[in-house]
């Protein structure tokens, strides 16, 4: 491996502060996104609001990019069957 | 259909269906994309992490809240995080699949979860305590 392999990105730093200011100390892991997610989706869906619960699922998807992946795949395939 | 007991009725039948037959075929192509990084290279590359070539040197340019913040989250990974934590941080920073990261570390989703959220705890405590507050952060790195 190059020396310069071994380096963080500058995009990298600023992923690891983005992710810290993102932080909170309770917040959903991704087991329990995928069990709200569905919910989440049809609320946003309806731009109805959401409650503090399913809010989590929103600061969830802000960290995580599998989750927010499979949330971005889904929201299409309901759009689709609109 | 192993999973229709977790069906609760918080979202119609079929969203959530959709939602679980996703995860389903991301995680298997995600699996398929990874399966051959060992947990080796995994720990040698959160290693690296604490070397003083883990982060760009034009990262360390003029700008003294950059340098100061860059120098704390450098000396925060090298201190304050376990190896495995080290490389939990750097898998997901390489976009590694979080299934991958919990096999690699040969735990639970939930524990691998937690390894991760406590470095993440850990991290902002340390800059915290350092001083940097969000607009700092926000102004070195245009978030």
């Amino acid at each position: 491996m190059k020396p310069e392999d071994q380096r963080l990105t500058s995009e990298q730093v600023g992923s690891i502060v983005k992710m810290l200011g993102l932080t909170t100390d309770r917040e959903f892991n991704c087991s329990e996104c995928l069990q709200h997610v569905s919910e989440f989706a049809e609320y946003q869906l309806a731009n109805k609001p959401v409650g503090e619960v399913i809010a989590k699922v929103e600061q969830h998807l802000a960290l995580c990019p599998e989750c927010r992946e499979e949330y971005e795949a889904l929201i299409k395939i309901l759009k689709a069957g609109q | 259909m192993g999973r229709l007991d977790q069906f609760q009725s918080r979202s119609k039948f079929t969203t959530w269906a959709q939602a679980i037959a996703l995860n389903v075929a991301f995680t298997e192509l995600r699996r398929k994309r990874w399966q051959d990084l060992s947990l080796d290279a995994l720990m040698a590359d959160g290693e690296r992490m604490t070397e003083p070539a883990m982060i760009a040197d034009d990262l360390l340019g003029t700008d003294e809240d950059r340098t100061r913040l860059v120098a704390t989250l450098r000396h925060a990974i090298e201190n304050d995080l376990t190896p495995k934590q080290r490389a939990a941080i750097l898998g997901e920073l390489r976009e590694m699949p979080f299934d991958q990261i919990v096999e690699l570390l040969g735990t639970s989703r939930s524990v691998a979860y937690k390894m991760l959220h406590d470095a993440r705890r850990a991290l902002k405590r340390r800059l915290h305590e350092a001083g940097i507050t969000g607009a700092d952060i926000q102004n070195a790195f245009n978030l």
